[in-house]
């Protein structure tokens, strides 16, 4: 029994060690002890963080790494080290000690560490174990007992003398050193007022506020840090900042600390306005931080402008027009013309010009525009649109430029903000553009064109039409789409001994994909039912190809007169006509000018058009004079073509016509998308 | 295989035509920017695109055909923004700008890098196999990335590097040596503070053959610590020292008084300074004593002269001997003196008491009156101070003193402020031989490095020894507004050293503890100076004015045509002067593998013998790659006392000397 006993614990004990996860770090620990004993520390260094990585929960592995990393003198690492040990074993009382003696020795925020360290030692000096205790107790003499002769050094001194920023800085860091947390707050706070340039001691109030568990104390130093003028203090402040944007409150108690700070009582102006258009009072209060900004910085003239326009929207003409007064006599030419905008009175141009600094972003930005370097004007656009960030010609421009660089999502959002503008000749442009481009970039896009047209040789109406929605899906290369078709005519056939259709005369209902447009290049394909309207006969229609088009010069839509070239190609597959492939070459050269109101196209026109069937319907070449225009009062996508050409077929195989023919044909295009 | 091997290889084994070296640089096109200022802080050395082993493309330069071929076959090639030529490298500018204003850099991830003004960038893009080595902080574009190719090396930076060079990248030069460009000459000559408290628990020896590596000659040791006698400390120092001579690093006692040390200031209340307010003087760590009272400095001359004796010094270092403080009279709760000698003798000497300075007489004619008074009180102790430290060399005859001085020349504010008056104590190095280390005050910190020829340059007319003036370098955190670090760091530190080094003779650094780990690999390379450097198939041509080492990857050397001794380790140390080398082989006589002195020259004699001449105002530390069977100082025989076979390191008197070695 005893055997059997005996065995059955062996198993037990070797199921229990078989089922002892492997130690991950062992070979690595092996290695790193070997390298200490070598006093190769750096590599004892490496192997250890190593095993820490493959080991994270061994508090000894980061104890044997921090032991090493004193050796090397690197004390600051290996007070990290420690700390995580300390993390993993809150029991372990050496490697607390071991921690807070490091902390009191340290470099980086020393006030803030020393403090750390005396807290250690006063929780370690009430433990249990007899030794620890009496380490930590004597630690703790030895940090707090000059600790308090320190303070009451610097008391006095402030007692004695009137304040100066080197004595309450140094009262304050004594203090929160001793943890004395409330002096320390407001010794800093007053050290911060004798010398609001050393911005720094925001982050350090900033810091005990924290400490002392004062959220909207820390909240108002870290805000008032974050808007100074000193980018260390600012981004070291903007790492502690929470991601959401500050409440108004916590932008009035930043600005209660740091009355001076311009660039908070700015955003906190702004802050304000753009609450006012959904809460009224907001609005007054938008007027007073204006106001507070403008007594304070009389130089401030954007902040001045937004003053007197907004006493001016109020009818407060008195109040409003000293100040725009100042603003038209010195402000830069963008802010004053904002005003005279506002005054209707003209705008200045270019005699301000030669005051613009050479390195002014903006106007490198229009200059690096009209070269045609974009990606430099959108640089030193966004540069200038952060200089100024309420002039909405910068986020016209930058709308421009980004719809130049193809970047139409960025263009839209830019002509969004500049639509808004008071400014009418920048609101009806911009709004202009973001109409015609937000289309392109919606969710679902539906577009409806249709093309009738009178053709003097075959004496029929001809009518085209196409209805399609298509589905934006992000990071999807094509665009999924539902189209109905319309393909029909007037007079049906060409009557006769075997007459012909002249057109499909049928509804095709299709679902397709097109590419996105790629340098005037389309894909698509799709594929649906034909329904013709005459018989009702159904057919499957397989269709799909490119499209390209380019227009170079002026266009019928410019407000300018100018040559142009437009040139449309289509190679189109269609499963009804015997699997064929129809190619289209339309191309257009003229002159567009203005007659009056009217808009017109003066151009001569080369057709040619060709398939792999060799069907002598579709291959034919055609040239000939015509005009387009747009009539005044129509939709802007509206224009009407005049045209003439002669022609002749490429293949006469089977040809019942002549050879060669002559067509006079008038059509209107028509396209809204929506 | 660094490009530093690659050039000795190239250049002297296979005796390329197209010899080309990392030391020397070229800079495309016509706007140089501040290329020249980085690449020289660490001393690469500006030179003819036919020679230079490192070329640098700002934005905009046209890319060519031969650059990828330039590139593998070793150039290292770096690149700034823009350009095609980066473009054909794989650096591109995307379509969306970053406002970028703070960087995370790999070498030192936890130190924020922030500029003073934000830039916008276009969002770069780099090639997957580059090494990013910054980044934007909130996006982490790549801001300065570098990759291998070949033999050779790219480094593109995402933007101009700033006036001066550092403004905006600290450690390019790490980037670039991490790409294995590094720096080809070095210099040990630079001085260290160093405090115990920070090193208590390191490996001394693993501390001083770094300090060594990283060009320190000499660790000026924060002697108050040891001036009571403590068993433990004496214990830690003993160690310390041997552990710095065993590493060829001397050991200076760093006295900073009126400081003495916290238990002389408990046991002697009754001596402590005061401010002029009244209190006693614990300003800041430093707790003052009282220099005007007699028995008080007899204490402290007893207790330094007995400090010096207990420990084998190279040196003394009187610091900042003078009174408190930057603010002066501005701000009473830290001015000093106004112990009750000084007033004593203040009154006898003008009528009034000058703690009345603060009450009644506010007027600037007594203030003035005062501060003269005081300034020749500083002298006085100065003068005093350094005939003690003369004193010590009844019983230390190599010991060499030095005198830190703030600056009152460069920042005229100093002499009202503190009592320090240059010009009234460097007439003292007419009649006594000790340093005068020139102490940068800290409300210029913020200077740029160009500060240090300009103080070298107000300075040397006040003296007929301007050989022996020296520069600390304080390298801490700054209070004022700097960027783009707090503290000096890369590039903005090379600068410093090197600029430093180029206008003194000795450079100082306050302290070993704050040099931050990524610059001490090319500390030592910083404080090289050399004024031409060429090289042809077979040999080079060096010419600096002060002595100077040289990467070596040779078994031996040819300098001005004859064996050269003075090698080892993979460093050539050549004496100032211009000089060529050839690669030779190895000799079998013992190689001189480090020298803590200004070597004058060396020579292999017959018989295995080694003789060469130093200079050095301590004793001299010399190291050799064998154990020694001979040593003559000055045809003197003496033991050579050698620690083991593989290496023999010795002690050498002061002075100018011949050694021969076998």
């Amino acid at each position: 029994v005893e055997s059997c006993i005996r065995l059955a614990t062996l198993c037990l004990l070797a199921t229990v060690a078989l089922a002892q996860e492997p130690d991950a770090a062992y070979d690595t620990l092996v290695r790193a002890f070997d390298s200490q004993r070598a006093h190769d520390y750096d590599a004892a260094v490496a192997l250890f963080q190593k095993a820490a990585a493959l080991s994270p929960g061994r508090p000894d592995i980061r104890k044997n790494l921090a032991y090493t990393l004193l050796k090397t003198g690197d004390s600051d690492a290996a007070r990290e080290q420690f700390g995580e040990a300390m993390r993993l074993d809150p029991a372990d009382l050496h490697l607390a000690l071991e921690y807070a003696f490091l902390c009191y020795e340290a470099r980086e925020n020393p006030s803030a560490r020393k403090a750390e360290a005396r807290r250690i030692f006063a929780r370690i000096r009430e433990s249990a174990d007899p030794e620890s205790r009496r380490t930590a107790d004597q630690a703790f003499q030895n940090i707090d007992v000059p600790l308090a002769a320190g303070i009451a050094r610097w008391r006095q001194v402030l007692a004695a003398s009137p304040p100066t920023f080197s004595a309450v800085y140094e009262l304050a860091q004594l203090a929160e050193q001793r943890d004395e947390l409330e002096l320390a707050a407001a010794s800093y706070r007053q050290a911060f007022q004798l010398l609001p340039e050393r911005r720094s001691v925001l982050l350090e109030l900033a810091r005990v506020e924290k400490t002392r568990s004062n959220s909207e104390g820390m909240m108002a130093a870290l805000l008032a840090a974050s808007r100074g003028p000193e980018t260390r203090t600012a981004e070291l402040a903007r790492e502690q900042l929470p991601d959401r944007y500050p409440y108004v409150y916590e932008f009035r108690e930043a600005l209660e600390l740091d009355p001076q700070n311009a660039a908070l009582h700015r955003e906190l102006a702004y802050l304000l306005l753009s609450m006012s258009e959904k809460k009224e009072t907001a609005r007054a209060d938008a007027v007073e931080e204006f106001r507070a900004i403008v007594k304070d910085s009389p130089q401030d003239y954007l902040a001045a402008a937004q003053l007197g326009l907004l006493y001016l929207s109020d009818n407060r003409e008195a109040l409003a027009m000293p100040i725009l007064r100042e603003v038209l006599g010195h402000a830069d030419q963008p802010t004053a013309n904002r005003v005279r905008m506002a005054l209707k009175i003209p705008l200045l141009l270019e005699e301000r010009r030669a005051e613009v600094s050479a390195n002014d972003p903006r106007l490198l930005g229009e200059r690096s525009f009209e070269a045609g370097f974009l990606k430099d004007a959108k640089r030193y656009f966004l540069a200038a649109r952060e200089q100024n960030p309420v002039d909405a010609s910068i986020a016209l421009k930058l709308g421009w430029t980004n719809n130049m660089l193809h970047d139409d999502a960025a263009a839209i959002r830019w002509f969004d903000i500049a639509r808004r503008s008071s400014d009418p000749v920048i609101s009806s442009e911009a709004d202009k553009a973001y109409t015609n481009l937000r289309p392109d970039n919606e969710r679902f896009r539906s577009t409806l064109w249709i093309y009738p047209l009178l053709s003097s040789r075959w004496g029929d109406l001809f009518g085209y039409g196409q209805l399609k929605t298509e589905i934006k899906v992000p990071k999807l290369p094509v665009r999924p789409y539902v189209s109905v078709r319309f393909a029909g005519d007037a007079r049906r056939t060409t009557g006769g001994v075997s007459p012909q259709n002249l057109s499909e005369s049928a509804f095709i209902f299709g679902v397709g994909v097109a590419t996105r447009q790629w340098r005037g290049a389309t894909g698509w394909f799709e594929a649906g039912t034909s329904i013709g309207y005459l018989n009702a006969q159904q057919m499957a229609d397989y269709r799909g190809g490119l499209s390209y088009s380019k227009t170079i010069g002026v266009s019928l839509a410019s407000e300018r007169s100018g040559w142009f070239l437009e040139t449309l190609a289509d190679s189109v597959y269609i499963s009804r006509f015997s699997n064929d492939l129809l190619n289209y070459s339309q191309n257009r050269t003229g002159f567009t000018s203005s007659v009056g109101p009217l808009k017109i196209q003066t151009f001569w026109t080369s057709n040619l058009t060709f398939d792999v069937k060799k069907q002598y319907w579709a291959n034919f070449a055609e040239t000939g004079p015509g005009f387009r225009f747009h009539p005044d009062g129509t939709p802007p996508s509206l224009s009407i073509t005049l045209g003439a050409v002669r022609g002749i077929y490429l293949v006469n195989k089977g040809n019942p016509h002549r050879p060669n023919f002559y067509d006079f044909r008038v059509g209107v295009w028509y396209a809204v998308t929506k | 295989m660094r490009l530093q091997s690659s050039f000795a290889a190239a250049a002297l084994l296979v005796g390329a035509s197209q010899a080309c070296s990392a030391a020397i640089f070229t800079v495309l096109g016509s706007e140089p920017g501040s290329w020249p200022i980085i690449l020289s802080s660490v001393g690469h050395l500006p030179g003819p695109a036919t020679q230079a082993g490192i070329f640098v493309a700002r934005a905009g330069t046209p890319a060519a055909a031969d650059w990828k071929a330039k590139v593998e076959h070793g150039a290292a090639l770096i690149l700034e923004g823009t350009s095609p030529v980066a473009s054909s490298f794989g650096f591109k500018a995307g379509t969306d700008s970053i406002s970028t204003v703070h960087l995370v850099d790999t070498h030192n991830p936890a130190l924020p890098v922030i500029w003073e003004k934000a830039i916008e960038l276009p969002r770069y893009e780099a090639p997957a196999n580059a090494q990013i080595f910054a980044k934007e902080r909130w996006t982490g574009a790549p801001l300065v990335a570098g990759v291998k190719v070949g033999l050779g090396a790219v480094l593109w930076v995402a933007a101009d590097p700033g006036r001066n060079g550092y403004e905006r990248f600290p450690y390019l030069m790490q980037a670039l040596a991490d790409l294995g460009v590094a720096p080809v000459f070095r210099s040990s000559r630079l001085w260290a503070f160093f405090d115990y408290s920070y090193r208590s628990r390191a490996d001394l020896d693993y501390l001083a053959e770094r300090w060594r590596k990283a060009g320190i000659s000499a660790l000026h040791v924060a002697s108050w610590h040891f001036f009571d006698g403590d068993p433990e400390r004496d214990a830690y120092l003993k160690r310390l020292i041997e552990a710095c001579h065993r590493h060829g690093v001397l050991v200076y006692a760093w006295i900073e008084l009126p400081h003495v040390s916290d238990k002389f200031w408990n046991d002697h209340p009754e001596w402590r300074e005061k401010t002029a307010i009244l209190q006693h003087a614990q300003l800041d760590w430093r707790k003052l004593m009282n220099l005007q009272n007699p028995d008080c400095v007899d204490a402290i001359r007893t207790g330094v002269r007995r400090m010096m004796q207990r420990f084998d010094w190279d040196g003394a270092n009187l610091a900042e001997l003078y009174f408190e403080s930057l603010e002066g009279a501005g701000n009473p709760a830290r001015f000093t003196p106004m112990n009750d000698n000084v007033r004593a003798a203040f009154r006898a000497q003008s009528g009034w008491d000058p703690v009345e300075l603060w009450s009644t007489r506010t007027d600037a004619e007594s203030l003035r009156q005062f501060l003269d008074f005081r300034a020749g009180l500083a002298k006085r102790m100065q003068e005093e101070w350094l005939q003690t430290a003369e004193s010590f060399r009844e019983f230390r005859p190599d010991l060499d003193i030095v005198l830190t001085h703030v600056d009152d020349r460069f920042d005229t504010g100093m002499k009202d402020a503190i009592g320090a008056d240059a010009a009234r104590v460097l007439p003292l190095l007419d009649r006594q031989q000790f340093w005068f280390l020139i102490e940068d005050p800290a409300t210029v910190w913020n200077l740029g490095p160009q500060r240090y020829p300009e103080i070298a340059a107000k300075y040397k007319p006040l003296t007929k020894h301007p050989e022996k003036l020296a520069i600390d370098i304080n390298i801490v955190d700054r209070y004022q507004d700097v960027y783009p670090t707090r503290q000096q760091t890369g590039t903005e530190l090379f600068e410093l050293v090197h600029l430093a080094a180029s206008a003194f003779p000795r450079v100082a650094l306050y302290f070993e503890n704050s040099i931050l780990r990524p610059d001490m690999p090319l500390l030592a390379s910083s404080a090289a100076v050399v004024r031409s450097y060429s090289l042809d198939a077979r040999r080079l041509t060096i010419d600096s004015p002060m002595d100077i080492e040289v990467n070596w990857s040779g078994d031996g050397a040819l300098v001005d045509g004859k064996p050269w001794p003075a090698h080892g380790s993979g460093m050539l140390r050549l004496p100032a002067g211009a000089h060529t080398l050839e690669r030779s082989a190895r000799l079998d006589a013992p190689s001189i593998t480090d020298l803590n002195a200004v070597l004058r020259s060396a020579v292999v004699e017959s018989g295995k013998r080694v003789s060469f001449e130093y200079t050095s105002d301590s004793r001299a530390i010399a190291t050799f790659d064998r154990r020694l069977s001979l040593l003559e100082i000055d045809g003197n025989s003496t033991t050579p006392g050698c620690d083991g076979p593989a290496v023999c390191t010795v002690m050498l008197p002061r002075g100018s000397h011949r050694v021969t070695v076998r």
